[in-house]
């Protein structure tokens, strides 16, 4: 791999991790009609379910990741 | 027909190679028919060539068309949303990483990475300028006066609140102060800082 140059590479981010706070950021300072309907573009959840044999189970909404 | 075949000038020349005979020539046994050498299959291919429909060959690469009207094509996408779609447009100011560039017809091939920046579109004559700030993305322009821009997010400059950009501006640059060197934290402190800032030019805001 070539040595990278730019301050993100060297900090462990990736390119879409990197455009993807810069447009989060943009998001960040639109004034209010265009703000909420562009946060909701980034926003996003996540549900489960159990399958117990073959059938699926209620879904709930993962509030957050645990190891 | 005998002696040369026609060499369509369409085709490229194959290179000569001298004939090879791979076959060992024994000095006793009857010695076979000769095998086909490498050149005979050559001329056999090309006399089958142009026999063939000859106007067909000759475009070897496929590349859309210029717009007639010596204007540019531009299809400017998000991912939510597309902006231009084969629209013809003047030019493109695009806000490349490596230098702002404006794009116009018969532009030379170029695929650009972009930085947050203003993009400006301009439709020449009568029609206004479309202005857009864009957090960075991909801009390529193609043979045939095509250019692709993709953007995660592109907002006119009415929709930009100064304060914020301001306040978020001075937090950023905190963050980024505080935050341990080298960190993905500090990674992205600087990056709102760079965004911030640049979004603080587009404005007119002049920002530290």
């Amino acid at each position: 791999m070539t040595t990278p140059t730019t301050f993100w590479r060297l900090a462990g981010v990736s390119y879409v991790q990197y455009v993807n706070k810069a447009s989060s950021t943009l998001r960040m300072a639109l004034r209010e009609p265009a703000k909420s309907k562009a946060v909701a573009q980034e926003t996003f959840a996540y549900n489960r379910s159990q399958w117990t044999e073959g059938a699926q189970g209620p879904k709930t909404m993962v509030g957050k990741f645990s190891k | 027909r005998g002696g040369q075949p026609d060499e369509p000038s369409t085709f490229p020349s194959p290179p000569t190679t001298p004939s090879l005979s791979l076959r060992c020539r024994s000095p006793s046994a009857n010695r076979p028919p000769a095998a086909p050498t490498t050149t005979m299959m050559i001329s056999h291919l090309r006399r089958a060539a142009s026999r063939a429909a000859p106007s067909v060959a000759r475009r070897r690469l496929s590349t859309p068309a210029a717009p007639a009207s010596g204007l540019m094509k531009l299809n400017f996408n998000l991912p939510q949303e597309t902006l231009y779609d084969g629209a013809e447009v003047n030019s493109v100011i695009v806000p490349g990483a490596m230098g702002e560039y404006e794009v116009t017809a018969d532009h030379v091939p170029i695929v650009a990475e972009l930085k947050a920046g203003m993009l400006t579109v301009k439709h020449g004559g009568d029609g206004e300028d479309e202005k857009y700030f864009v957090p960075g993305g991909f801009s390529l322009t193609h043979v045939g006066s095509t250019t692709d821009i993709v953007c995660p997010e592109a907002v006119k400059l009415d929709d930009l609140d100064p304060a914020a950009v301001s306040a978020n501006y001075e937090a950023a640059k905190s963050k980024a102060s505080s935050a341990e060197a080298g960190s993905h934290a500090a990674a992205e402190a600087m990056i709102e800082v760079e965004v911030n800032k640049a979004m603080g030019g587009a404005l007119g805001l002049s920002l530290a």
